[in-house]
């Protein structure tokens, strides 16, 4: 069958000054009409690349340097500019991934709806495009839609930019919808209502969807068909249930392993070793070849060409070449979820940290206030990884800041008990008194290390900083010294001493932050969203790095996350917060298997499984 | 109501602390007043003399004590009279007020609109051969000094082609005529113009860049909208808030190179003044001008403010929010 959207051999290619970087290599494709095809990779696999360049969207930096994008039949690469107008929007049409950024924000959003709307249809009459926006709005689910019109973005929920965003690509009744990463920046429940809806929309209109992503879970949600992309190369492609559940693709095995809904009930998450390769510079043979424990010796010479495995299901790997030897492929999830993990929720520690009647409050304009925490208590107890879930704005973060002396907590007490003896947190004077040895012994780590690390101090300097501060004594001769063991002790090779935070990847990155904070020999170790930036793969990575270090050093550790999967798998006991209110705390098991209050189960609900089957349910 | 009194209140401090700057900075600046009431007469003058003539302009007093009858005389609305004039110093600035408000406010309507012009027109030739002429070009006109390039303008229009005046506002004993202030204005305001349109032009060149870099770019790009419009509709109604401040912000630039310009045209407007006030220590007229430069800033910053909220829905008050 003709697809609607036709992708052959396209190749897209960024002039740096380093030289070229193929972001998209010899990609091919097709879309039909109603379908849902994901495009499941991490970052800088060249996913958006290959969105903007369907849309002939890429900066100036970047070029089409071969192959073809042909819609219904008519190849779009070849297209003047002056034709691409008509096309985008009316044909093919795309939702970006932040819907802050992706509205202009002096615009109201009904402007910009009409917008869309007026530029495919020259000459149509106020009243109908009014008419016609109201309608958009209504479809994607937007109540009071001639009142919202009238509001500027920054006045819609994120969720509701999204939508409004979907409607605003939908204004030209286009046949292809690319959705570049459109859940990502939301919470958990939005991103169900959001999937939910492109999939309501789908069937109504009969478009196609290339749905991007690098949640394997939310691909399983939507998707008919998967395709893996890794560093610019589609490397599998097949329909959902092919992907899922006979995956032929060492990498696709890998990402699905790293998914902590498999390593329910196991020690470690099977992280895929080391990074991905940089795109200036591919490594010959198959990209994938380095980090692949199944790689043959022809990996490091030859790209694997794809390999037929059924109709539908495609795959680049040698593995699938006849004369290959026959590999088992990791059977996922083998161990069921009753299996047991030595919980340490029985065995009741000493109390370090408690936290009692935390309320805390922002001051808004004109004497009104936001009850960001109210009334929150909590004890988390010595060596116990305690994590705390919540959407975006449910007090989570300032609830960590509290407990680290940044904000000071309108009411409340915060107990903690390092040594025996019980001091309060927010009492001013003990605070005076012994403030060196509580900064020392609590350690915070934050979500954005690209910022959070001084840009201009390298990266020994950083780790070493800490202690110069509190004039530690070395134990190993010198700070040097010093910061090349902490090093070492995170998994970060020695020869990154001299490099700056700018000079290293994400992983790399929150490494020196965990490096860096756990040189302190703390007591309690922070953590507000510490993977939340990071991939699929790295996340894993870093998860072990926190649950083998906690084991050795022993230190309690407040997990705050918004990936429910993460914390299951972390997490000794969790706690759930919901606009500033701690609604329910269990250990984890017993929170997972049997969710007391509503809000949790409608978190647990909204969920993406990696599972095609057990979505499918729920559309 | 309440923010509108605030702001006239803070209006009013500022020009208060302005005084008080102007007043005592001027007074310890080396230099006699009493030449510039007294002429050359001064030198012959006695000990005794001098101390009368000080007395009889009130300079003999404490410093603060001089600033507060000056103070006490302004809030009347009496500014004194002008040591060199010997008027009343609100009539010789009334005289000159005007050509300065039509020669800046000319100035500044020109720069105003050519930059933005020329910065959106470079924006969307970036990286083309016009936008780096353009860009190339700038650089240089930003460089010539102003008065120079007033020089050479008088040298090539006025003195070899004989087209235009040379200086001063009107033709002497022709007052009033329309087309013959406009024919005295053009030098003048080419000037002032070609000495800062480039300026302005460049920073709404970058900023346009930098919003044609955002993200509701690619959106509206991929919504099907034309180019002309993404930069007119989008980009340019983000860059306007900026660029108004930063154009109120300026007026005290602009018109600091309108008092140079004056100069160099010998154009009776307020900088000439200003300048020989300053250096023959006509104290009085010192003050008033000085107090008109700022009120007119500080009303431009006010104006930016106003402006900006209409344009920016996020920086109006709660009250539409």
């Amino acid at each position: 069958m003709a697809g609607l959207l036709e992708v052959q051999n396209l190749s897209i290619s960024f002039f740096t000054l380093q030289g070229e970087a193929e972001a998209v290599r010899k990609v091919g494709f097709s879309l039909g009409a109603g379908e849902t095809l994901a495009l499941v990779g991490e970052s800088g696999c060249g996913k958006s690349a290959l969105c903007k360049g369907i849309m002939r969207l890429l900066p100036a930096t970047a070029r089409i340097k071969s192959g073809s994008v042909c819609v219904k039949g008519v190849d779009i690469t070849r297209c003047r500019e002056r034709d691409m107008h008509k096309l985008r929007g009316s044909r093919i049409s795309m939702v970006f991934q932040d819907s802050m950024t992706a509205w202009n924000p002096s615009i109201t959003v009904g402007a910009q709806i009409a917008e869309a709307v007026k530029a495919h249809r020259p000459g149509i009459s106020r009243a109908e495009t009014e008419r016609r926006t109201i309608e958009l709005l209504e479809l994607v689910g937007i109540d009071r839609a001639r009142e919202r019109m009238g509001q500027y973005p920054h006045q819609f929920s994120g969720g509701m930019r999204q939508r409004g965003a979907i409607a605003a690509a939908l204004a030209g009744e286009p046949e292809i919808l690319l959705a570049d990463e459109p859940t990502t920046a939301l919470d958990v429940t939005i991103q169900a209502q959001i999937l939910d809806l492109l999939q309501r929309v789908k069937k109504k209109l009969g478009m196609g969807i290339l749905f991007v992503t690098h949640d394997l879970g939310v691909a399983a949600r939507v998707a008919d068909r998967v395709a893996v992309m890794y560093a610019g190369k589609i490397v599998e492609i097949g329909a959902a249930e092919e992907i899922y559940y006979a995956p032929r693709h060492p990498y696709t095995w890998g990402l699905l392993q790293a998914h902590p809904f498999f390593a329910r009930g196991e020690e470690t998450l099977r992280a895929i070793p080391g990074m991905p390769p940089a795109l200036l510079h591919p490594p010959k043979g198959d990209a994938f070849a380095w980090r692949n424990p199944y790689a043959l010796g022809i990996d490091y010479e030859e790209e694997p060409p794809m390999f037929r495995v059924s109709d539908t299901h495609f795959a680049a790997t040698w593995l699938l070449d006849s004369r290959a030897p026959k590999v088992e492929p990791p059977v996922l999830g083998k161990v069921s979820k009753a299996a047991k993990r030595e919980g340490k929720e029985e065995t009741g520690g000493e109390i370090l940290l408690d936290v009692q009647h935390l309320t805390h409050l922002f001051p808004l304009r004109r004497g009104k206030e936001i009850r960001a925490v109210d009334n929150v208590s909590f004890q988390i107890r010595k060596g116990e990884i305690f994590g705390l879930v919540g959407e975006s704005g449910s007090g989570k973060s300032t609830v960590a800041r509290c407990i680290m002396n940044i904000y000071r907590p309108y009411s409340g007490h915060i107990f903690y008990s390092p040594e025996g003896e019980r001091m309060d947190l927010c009492d001013r004077a003990a605070l005076r008194k012994n403030r060196k040895c509580l900064q020392a012994s609590r350690q915070l780590i934050f979500q954005d290390s690209s910022s959070s690390l001084n840009p201009r101090m390298k990266v020994g300097e950083l780790i070493a900083e800490p202690m110069k501060i509190h004039h530690f004594v070395p134990p190993r001769g010198s700070w040097r010294e010093e910061a090349r063991f902490q090093m070492h002790y995170v998994g970060l090779e020695a020869g990154c001493l001299e490099q700056y935070p700018g000079e290293l990847s994400g992983g790399q990155r929150q490494r020196v932050a965990i490096a860096r904070a756990l040189c302190m020999e703390p007591k309690l170790l922070v953590a507000d969203e510490p993977i939340a930036s990071l991939d699929v793969s790295i996340q894993a990575q870093i998860v072990n790095l926190f649950k083998h270090l906690q084991k050795e050093h022993g230190f309690s550790f407040l997990f705050i996350a918004h990936d429910l999967a993460m914390v299951e798998f972390l997490c000794d006991r969790v706690g759930v917060m919901s606009q500033g209110k701690l609604v329910e705390v269990a250990a984890t098991r017993e929170l997972f298997q049997n969710p007391q209050h509503p809000y949790t189960k409608a978190l647990l609900d909204a969920m993406p499984v990696p599972q095609p089957k057990a979505n499918r349910g729920l559309v | 109501m309440k923010i509108f009194f605030k702001k006239i209140m803070y209006y009013i401090v500022s020009i208060f602390i302005l005084s008080i700057a102007v007043f005592y900075i001027s007074r310890f600046a080396p230099g006699d007043p009493l030449i510039s009431y007294y002429g050359e007469r001064v030198e012959k003058m006695g000990p005794q003399e001098r101390e009368w003539a000080e007395k009889k302009l009130g300079l003999d007093a404490p410093l603060s004590m001089q600033y507060i009858r000056w103070l006490e005389k302004a809030v009347h609305g009496d500014f004194g009279i002008s040591y060199k004039y010997k008027r009343d110093v609100k009539e010789v600035v009334a005289g000159r007020i005007g050509n300065t408000l039509l020669l800046g406010g000319m100035g500044f309507l020109l720069i105003f609109a050519l930059a933005l012009a020329l910065g959106v027109w470079c924006a969307w030739q970036e990286g083309k051969p016009a936008d780096r002429i353009a860009c190339r070009l700038g650089v240089v006109t930003g460089c010539i000094p102003e008065f120079w390039l007033a020089l050479m303008l008088i040298l090539i229009f006025s003195v070899q082609l004989k087209w235009l005046p040379s200086g001063g506002a009107y033709t002497v004993w022709q007052e009033g005529g329309l087309a013959d202030r406009i024919r005295h204005l053009i030098l003048p305001l080419t000037v002032v113009t070609i000495s800062h349109v480039w300026y302005y032009a460049y920073m709404v060149r970058n900023r346009m860049l930098d919003e044609l870099g955002a993200d509701y770019v690619l959106m509206a790009r991929a919504k099907g909208l034309k180019e002309g419009r993404v930069l007119l509709k989008h980009c340019l109604r983000n860059v306007l808030p900026s660029y108004f401040s930063m154009m109120a912000i300026s007026v005290s630039h602009i018109l600091g190179g309108t008092y140079v310009v004056e100069m160099v045209f010998s154009y009776p407007g307020l900088g000439t003044l200003a300048y020989e006030s300053a250096r023959y220590k006509d104290y009085n007229l010192l003050m008033l001008v000085c107090m008109l430069s700022g009120m007119l800033v500080m009303a431009g910053n006010m104006a930016a403010q106003a402006v900006n909220g209409r344009v920016d829905p996020r920086m109006r008050g709660e009250r539409d929010a």
